[in-house]
């Protein structure tokens, strides 16, 4: 689960990290009554709150917008209400937010700080070795991606500790590969022990300052942040699960997460029901070596209660992009005849208008196929997966 | 012969009082498993499907002479559980649970580092020597007692992959392991592989891959250097993935968008080892291997 900039912040400034002044607003009035009162003097940087990063590379669709990105440095308070003008209620799009974009609906408004260098810190586990991993740039990419395919040599990964912070001869070490100043010793210490004890201590996934800012006296301060939280572990971080902001999921996703499923939306026309992950891929790669694409897939992983899997099988058959259903279970601990009563239940419900293909293998997979044919749903039961890709494929060509 | 479970092994179910544990413990015995008892705490005393329970691991080994564990635990519940197992000293513990924090996990890693204990999972189907231990949730129909090895990184793939070593004249398993799902795993390809080399029973060995760290460039690169005389066959899973698409590794930034699945191919062929571009097509390289059963 990601969160926002500003609430990103927050958390990390409770664990000692420096970040500038700052408060959130929603309206236009709002973003020029908090900038008085996070600086009495600009500039004032205004910050579009979407979960995406280059956002200061981005444009806005609408117009009224403006031509800027969605990261602004403003220098007078009229031109404040101008800019959270333009920037409110329009839609922000970024290289990764795809060409839909993404909605802005509060903006973050910041003193400006004055610094000399930025660098790179994020923290991730590495899981080849199973360890929580520092990793530090010394010049801020506006990407970090780019540095990681193109420049690796150029990123320090120090390994931590789950029960102690890092030692002072490592820190010195990365203050000697950041080329810091002694000064900022002390700052740096503070910075890498709080985002030690905010990932542990919140069950981060990830965090990301970029940048970190270095100011003249030797301060460093977290002028961007990122974390993403451990979604497994968000039942015991009550506080931490209110900050989900679903307007930033997509709404199918978002249901399908209410039941514990996954759910994804690529470009094809194709909608695939499985249980696994493995096998999504599978079915997926299965389809493109046919010449065909998934429009998405729903995994209903383990899932054992019906009403949740007719749930989720509404979800792909209201999708008005899929003009053909796959449904590949090998049944486990899933058992194959709740997926075929969860097909019946749902396709009662909202009608099933598109081609069915089936194919079940392992727990209870002949009353499934009994209870699929007595339904009298028009649906095509198969024995193999390829068998099923090839069927669901010949049903979309006869019904156009 | 077979790796990790035979029909000697005892094995001991971890929550076994529960729903899930009940369904598919009461098949696990059907099919011959050499299940001797359970643990939930604070049903020590009980009995339940005929087996007795404990209130811990250790009061179970010590009384019923078990040495590996099935868990059905919750996933909050796998930390302690793991630790108990560690503890007890068993050599295996199957762990079915999916969605544990990824925390706990760290620190599960940490334990066995130091222990003799091995851990299959979590998220994982489990681990099955066909006609002698089943410890897990497979689908026990589908599979026969033969000479394929099978080691997945999917759970349900490796249902896909009994399927066809049974196309192959019926070549069937030696045993099948699911190693897990999630982004940290218990064992790994390289330590099955080597113990399905040392088996006299295989005679190939299954590798299913997936997008997502690099435990499939690590295993080439360790079967490179072995020299093994048994044929591997490899499929990878995620081609049609677009780049960067999370599959739930959050924390993946490191690789994330960097290997691709054809890129685990190479690997894998670099090393020697069979490629199939398509799940389907494994019945078929294992003919060719294998014309006569």
């Amino acid at each position: 689960m990601n969160i926002h900039e500003y609430q990103a912040k927050k958390i990390l400034s409770k664990y000692g990290i420096s970040i500038p002044k700052g408060k959130i607003a929603y309206t236009p009035n709002e973003a020029k009554k908090v900038a008085t009162s996070v600086s009495l003097r600009g500039p004032w940087m205004l910050k579009a709150q979407i979960q995406s990063g280059a956002r200061a590379h981005g444009h806005f669709l609408e117009a009224k917008a403006g031509k800027k990105g969605g990261v602004r440095q403003i220098k007078s308070r009229r031109d404040i209400i101008k800019n959270a003008e333009q920037m409110l209620g329009s839609t922000l799009v970024t290289p990764q937010t795809g060409e839909k974009g993404k909605y802005v609906s509060r903006i973050y408004v910041e003193a400006f700080t004055k610094v000399k260098k930025f660098f790179y810190t994020g923290m991730v586990i590495d899981r080849m070795s199973a360890t929580l991993t520092l990793l530090l740039v010394e010049t801020a990419e506006s990407d970090i991606n780019e540095v990681v395919l193109h420049y690796p040599e150029r990123i320090l990964k120090i390994p931590l500790a789950l029960d102690t912070p890092l030692c002072a001869e490592k820190i010195r070490e990365a203050l000697e590969f950041l080329k810091l100043n002694s000064r900022s010793a002390r700052s740096l210490k503070k910075l890498i022990n709080g985002m030690q004890k905010t990932f542990l201590e919140c069950d981060a996934s990830m965090i990301e300052i970029n940048p970190v800012g270095v100011m003249r006296n030797g301060q460093l301060v977290a002028l961007d942040a990122k974390i993403s939280f451990d979604e497994n572990a968000l039942y015991r971080h009550k506080d931490i699960a209110l900050l989900q902001d679903d307007c930033e999921t997509d709404e199918r996703e978002l249901q399908a997460a209410k039941y514990k499923f996954t759910y994804c939306e690529f470009d094809g026309n194709i909608g695939c029901i499985v249980n696994g992950d493995g096998l999504a891929m599978a079915v997926m790669d299965e389809l493109e070596d046919k010449g065909y694409a998934a429009a998405c897939y729903l995994n209903v992983k383990g899932g054992v209660d019906k009403d949740k899997i007719a749930s989720g099988i509404k979800i792909i058959m209201t999708n008005p992009k899929v003009e053909g259903i796959l449904i590949n279970i090998l049944g486990g601990f899933l058992r194959c005849n709740l997926i075929a009563e969860g097909i019946i239940a749902a396709a009662s419900e909202v009608g099933l208008n598109v081609p069915l293909v089936v194919r079940f293998e392992g727990t209870n997979q002949d009353e499934a196929k009994e209870i699929l044919k007595h339904s009298k749903l028009p649906v095509i039961i198969t024995d193999e997966m390829d068998e099923a890709a090839d069927a669901v494929i010949k049903a979309i060509e006869e019904s156009e | 012969m077979s790796i990790l479970v035979n029909k000697d092994t005892k094995v001991v179910c971890q929550g076994i009082t529960g729903t899930q544990a009940t369904f598919h413990i009461k098949r696990s015995l059907d099919y011959g498993t050499h299940v001797v008892s359970g643990v939930t705490p604070g049903k020590g005393g009980e009995m339940h499907l005929g087996l007795p329970v404990f209130n811990t691991v250790k009061e179970a080994k010590l009384e019923t002479g078990a040495n590996a564990s099935v868990m059905f635990v919750p996933a909050p519940a796998v930390k302690a559980a793991v630790k108990e197992a560690i503890e007890a000293e068993l050599d295996l513990v199957v762990c079915i649970a999916a969605g544990v924090p990824l925390r706990d996990m760290l620190e599960i890693k940490a334990m066995l580092k130091d222990s003799k204990t091995k851990l299959v999972g979590p998220n994982t189907p489990g681990i099955i020597t066909p006609s002698e231990a089943r410890l897990g949730i497979f689908p026990e129909n589908i599979h026969h007692k033969g000479s394929v090895g099978i080691v997945s990184r999917s759970s349900t793939l490796t249902y896909e992959a009994v399927i066809e070593t049974n196309r192959a004249n019926n070549m069937g398993q030696s045993t099948v392991i699911g190693l897990g799902d999630d982004m940290m795993i218990g064992v790994d390809f390289i330590d099955t592989i080597d113990l399905f080399q040392k088996d006299e029973e295989t005679k190939a060995i299954v590798l299913l891959g997936r997008l997502g760290g690099t435990f499939e460039e690590d295993a080439a690169e360790y079967c490179q250097k072995q020299n093994y005389k048994k044929p591997i066959i490899a499929y990878v899973a995620g081609d049609a993935m677009p780049f960067g698409h999370k599959m739930g590794y959050a924390g993946d930034v490191i690789t994330q968008g960097r290997i691709t699945a054809q890129d685990k191919k190479d690997a894998f062929a670099r090393a020697g080892i069979t490629v199939v571009n398509s799940i389907n097509d494994i019945h078929q390289e294992l003919l060719r291997l294998f014309p006569e059963k």
